[in-house]
């Protein structure tokens, strides 16, 4: 993955002091992390090993807390997140077409960024709008009755995405 | 003490407060099914197997995490404990793959166990599709996480016991499962492969890799590793007289359910297509295999005419710390009776005298004086010269639990980035030979800050003033300047050492092979005398041991200068008693110890050897001339079972049977007699060296009877002190019984309650001396060799054994960045390395563990021997060779290809 060069400004420093500030505090591990990510929006891979370190913990025990919470990353997120619904009822209504269509317009694949960060892929089970099924949620934007047109409409000035899609 | 009654299944039984309903039940013989419990390991509660009824609340209670509480009325069978236990397990066996049919893990496994228990057979919930195997090179283990029931043992295994860290899981749900860091492969991950975690694990999910057999075993045996000297117990399973498995051994006090990857996975030279299986005599320049009878017959005509035709003192015998301390005790008693010569030494002459005179000379005992226990209890552990986490795995890991688990603090001095540097709260890496200076000056402030047990010193330790002035020069920016730390680290280091009440420490050969390791160890000892860290819970020095039998094999007196026991030779009164014991007049003059019988035989005074179970041709120092030498004796007899480097220079090799093939005892580190099962019979034509030993006796007519090695050790009990109450009967339990209780008599060697066994400690001054610098430029580069987990010793065994072999088989320099670069050096290139005695190749490794200037190599390959490398020069009051550094240059040979 060729993300980890691109990434924009990972200040190693800043993850240090933030890190420090919470030194030999077992318990702490859970604030920490949160803090890391509100402000990188995400935890870097990097900071798993000096995390343990400072915490007395394994990198290991480390990374079984990061994938425990689903809504800790270890990816930077693009700056909105798209959910495409898989839902049953958005799903007997095309959500799997959609869901191609998302992908085929960013270029990317599932829990994937763009490379200019903008978007990040991701699928929700239902977003309890099955009546306007199937749905896409953008940032903090419902989007219902989605049909080719409109994700063209929402994410086409993308076009250029496969261009810059990863292999 | 308080007792709690409760009823368990309709009886009323007692226990006392903190068992567990398990506990109880397990001591009152109630079975009770359990899956994720285990005695060594902190209880979860994750698996709900171990299911009990409260009658009285109706609640149902995980019997591995409950307590029990007075009018508990418990019910270990009732329906509702009935119906939910066996869902429980049918869930487990609905997510369980199909393979389970073919398991390797067959009729070891917990859940199939508890299933069949229980009559549960289709199972009727719908299967749940499971992960599949993960891909792995590795030799060891193979992991098939589908069959993973989620029980935790594996991770709490590698977190608290062995204290790796390498598991533990990841993501939640279904997805679940105990993963490594970024779930590579275990190769790619900090695992050693100590194979703790497939020994706990109940399912088939963990099982070792590469079997030689699959299905069931016949008997399993109870014995020692035959590696390393920390002698943890190791049960080895066999089927047919074929070695299948080894297992820690659960009831051993000493490695509660650990091993390394040596003990786990090495012991299959045992069954190595090369062992020797006949006796062999040199005809033409090649050996030729004959019968015990000719060969037995050829040494005996041999050693006769050579002792009347030059003297007793003519020959010499180099006995063996592989060997059990029944073998030294014969050999050194034929080398003194029949033979007539105190010419004989052991392989331990080549680490641990310093260990053994400096400790003798200062605390008045020559080894350990702790278990191993007591070292979790220390609130700080100095580690010098030692690299524990290789050399003695099970002291690594008790080391890392008292760190991570006690808040203990680690103060580790050494030059090298070793493994517990990431473990340290202090790690100071003095010049290297400059350890003395070093602990002198820690010395220096503990006194000067007044740190020290006062009453203590006074009361029980001669020589304070000796000490006192002795360390007056010692000053830190004396220190400072010789090692090269700093003066305020030094102050640091003495203060985390003396401030606590419990400090121990932990050297190894990283002391012993310089030139004055016995000084380095007498400043230690000065310490932990000065602290008054001496045999008491969480105080103590533990001096590792390279071999399973080093200690023993000098208690047994397979040296030149002691009879059994540490008799002088002069002591007129022991001496007789010896004589009157063995019929037989005991020469007077102190023998040759290893390497002056070397020298001895280059100016052609010694004529005939009989080397048994070691390899000087890599153990020793400057290997060519000691493969001349060696080549150049009259009569030479090696015994071992392998065709060694050494036994190619032989005229006669006797075939010795392994460890798992005789009985005998080992004498760990901390001084713990432990017995040796035999688990098979002699491969070949092959015998336990004791049983070779006194046939070749018989033959020389004086014939020594012993019937078994037990009756040997019964001799020992008798005549030496420090054995004594062994009982060879029941070893090990006494050994517990030590342990436990902690009032043992001065038998195996722990001094208990701070008591010196001559009523006083003595403190020596110790004087730094300094080492000659580095030979300018011609060789720029200081060379440190030391150990590597994977391999031990000169490789004789581990070599040969197929899984250590594959896993870890080439040798490698360890090299700076920075040297690296103006060297032109890749990582991966051939590389020679040069001293001034000679050269070898090994690949190099380039990292940040060493510091510019140094090198690291690895002992124990026997392509690569650095041993080579080092000039003969002796420690002059131990006469134990540097075997540790040495002034080297680096030249590329070619690149990685
Ligand atoms: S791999 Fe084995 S020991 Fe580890 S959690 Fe799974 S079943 Fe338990
Ligand atoms: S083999 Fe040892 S180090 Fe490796 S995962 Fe198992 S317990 Fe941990
Ligand atoms: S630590 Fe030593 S005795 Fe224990 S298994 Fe490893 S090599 Fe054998
Ligand atoms: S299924 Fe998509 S919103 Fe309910
Ligand atoms: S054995 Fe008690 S919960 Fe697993």
């Amino acid at each position: 993955m060729n993300e980890m060069r691109e990434r924009p400004n990972l200040n190693l420093a800043r993850i240090n002091e933030i890190i420090a500030h919470y030194q030999d505090q077992k318990w702490g591990l859970i604030p920490l992390l949160q803090k890391i990510q509100e402000e990188f929006g995400y935890i870097p891979p990097e900071s798993t090993q000096p995390i343990a370190k400072a915490l007395g913990l394994f990198p290991t025990q480390v990374q079984g807390v990061i994938s425990f919470y689903t809504q800790l990353y270890t990816k930077p997120q693009g700056e909105k997140v798209v959910r495409v619904c898989r839902g049953t009822a958005c799903h007997v209504r095309g959500g799997k077409t959609i869901l191609k269509l998302v992908k085929q317009h960013l270029g990317i694949e599932e829990g994937e960024t763009t490379p200019d960060y903008e978007y990040t892929l991701e699928t929700v089970a239902c977003i309890g709008v099955c009546a306007l099924a199937p749905n896409i949620v953008i940032g903090t934007n419902t989007h219902g009755r989605m049909n080719p047109k409109k994700v063209a409409q929402l994410l086409g000035s993308r076009k250029d995405a496969e261009q810059h899609a990863r292999p | 003490m308080e007792t709690i009654t409760i009823t368990l299944n309709g009886r009323e039984v007692s226990g006392h407060p903190g068992m567990t309903i398990l506990d109880l039940a397990q001591e009152s013989g109630v079975d009770i099914p359990t899956l994720c419990h285990d005695p060594h390991l902190p209880p979860v509660g994750a698996c709900r197997v171990c299911l009990v009824e409260d009658e009285h609340s109706g609640a149902l209670l995980a019997s591995c995490v409950t307590p029990i509480a007075p009018g508990m009325v418990i019910s270990t069978q009732s329906p509702r404990v009935q119906e939910r236990r066996e869902t429980i397990i049918k869930l487990m066996l609905a997510s369980h793959p199909d393979s389970c049919a073919v398991c390797d893990k067959g009729n070891r496994c917990q859940l199939r166990k508890i299933a069949s228990d229980m009559g549960i057979g289709l199972v009727e919930f719908q299967r749940i599709p499971q992960l599949a195997t993960v891909e792995e090179v590795n030799p060891f283990i193979e992991r098939d996480l589908s069959k993973c029931i989620l029980c935790a043992k594996c991770i709490r295994a590698c977190q608290e016991l062995v204290v790796e860290g390498a598991i533990d899981y990841i993501h939640r749900g279904f997805i679940s499962k105990p993963a490594t860091l970024n779930d590579l492969p275990l190769e790619k991950s900090e695992c050693t492969f100590c194979g703790t975690c497939v020994a706990l694990c109940p399912t088939g999910a963990l099982t070792e890799k590469e079997k030689t057999y699959r299905g069931t075993t016949t008997t399993i045996v109870h014995t020692i590793c035959p590696f390393c000297g920390c002698g943890c117990g190791i049960c080895l399973e066999m089927k047919d007289n074929h070695l299948v498995r080894a297992k820690p051994d659960e009831d051993s006090s000493l490695n509660h359910g650990t091993l390394c990857v040596k003990g786990s996975y090495g012991y299959d030279f045992v069954h190595s297509p090369e062992r020797l299986t006949n006796p062999m005599i040199k005809v033409n320049g090649s050996l030729e295999a004959v019968s015990w009878e000719r060969a037995l017959g050829l040494v005996a005509d041999e050693f006769k005419r050579i002792k009347e035709t030059y003297g007793p003192s003519s020959l010499a015998v180099f006995g063996s710390s592989k060997c059990t301390n029944e073998e030294n005790y014969l050999l050194q008693r034929f080398a003194r009776c029949v033979l007539g010569t105190n010419n004989i030494d052991n392989g331990s002459r080549l680490y641990s005298s310093a260990s053994r005179i400096g400790l003798r000379e200062t605390i008045g005992f020559p080894g350990t004086t702790n278990f191993l226990d007591d070292i979790e209890q220390s609130q700080t552990i100095l580690v010098i010269g030692a690299n524990p986490t290789s050399s003695a795995p099970l002291v690594g890991y008790a080391i890392k639990r008292a760190v991570r688990h006690r808040g203990a603090k680690l103060l580790l001095i050494d030059p090298q980035q070793t493994k517990l540097a990431s473990w340290a709260h202090l790690w100071l890496r003095p010049k290297v030979g400059t350890d003395v200076a070093l602990i002198n000056g820690m010395a220096k402030v503990i006194i000067d800050e007044d740190l020290l047990d006062r009453e203590y010193v006074a009361r029980k330790i001669n020589g304070f003033e000796v000490l006192t002035t002795g360390l007056r020069r010692y000053t830190l920016d004396y220190v400072a300047e010789i090692t090269g730390v700093l003066g305020q680290d030094i102050r640091h280091a003495a203060r985390l050492f003396a401030e606590p009440s419990r400090a121990s420490i932990v050297y190894g050969n990283g002391m012993t092979q310089y030139v004055n390791g016995m000084g380095s160890v007498i400043a230690l000892a000065n310490l932990a005398m000065l602290t008054g860290n001496i045999g008491h819970k969480g105080g103590g020095i533990y001096a590792l041991q390279r071999e399973s039998n080093g200690q023993g094999a000098c208690d047994m007196g397979a040296l030149p200068d002691f009879l059994p026991g540490y008799l002088g030779l002069g002591e007129g009164q022991a001496r007789k008693n010896f004589e009157d014991r063995w019929e037989c007049y005991l020469p007077v003059d102190i023998g040759l110890t290893a390497l002056e019988m070397i020298d001895q035989a280059r100016e052609g005074k010694i004529k005939g050897m009989y080397i048994v179970g070691e390899n000087p041709v890599l153990s020793f120092p400057q290997l060519t001339l000691i493969g001349q030498t060696l080549a150049s004796l009259d009569f030479l007899v090696v015994q071992d079972m392998f065709l060694t480097e050494t036994a190619k220079l032989a005229t006669v090799v006797f075939p010795a049977a392994s460890f798992a093939e005789k009985e005998g005892t080992f004498t760990n580190f901390e001084g713990r007699v432990q017995k040796l099962r035999k688990a098979f019979e002699p491969t070949g034509d092959s015998l336990p060296d004791w049983d070779i030993i006194l046939k070749l006796a018989s033959r020389m007519n004086y014939p020594m009877t012993y019937s078994s090695p037990q009756q040997a050790m019964d001799e020992v009990e008798e005549v030496v002190a420090m054995y004594q109450g062994n009982g060879y009967t029941d070893v090990e339990i006494k050994s517990q019984h030590r342990a436990e209780f902690d009032s043992s008599p001065l038998a195996t060697g722990n001094i208990r309650k701070r008591q010196f066994p001559n009523g006083f400690g003595r403190f020596s001054s110790v004087e730094y001396i300094p080492q000659r610098e580095n030979s300018g430029d011609e060789y720029p580069f200081t060379l440190l060799a030391g150990t590597t987990l994977y391999q031990f010793g000169t490789g004789s065994r581990s070599s040969r054994a197929s899984r250590l072999r594959k896993f870890s088989s080439e040798a490698f320099v360890e090299i700076s960045k920075p040297d690296a670069k103006s060297l032109g050096i890749n990582h991966g290139d051939k590389v020679k390395v040069v001293s001034s005695i000679d050269e070898v190749t090994a690949a190099a490794k380039v990292s940040d563990a060493v510091s510019q200037g140094i090198i690291f190599m690895p002992m124990s390959f026997p392509e690569s021997p650095i041993n080579r490398l080092f000039g003969i020069v002796l420690d002059p009051r131990t006469k134990t060779p540097v075997l540790k550094t040495c002034s080297v240059r680096l030249e590329r040979t070619g690149n990685h290809e």
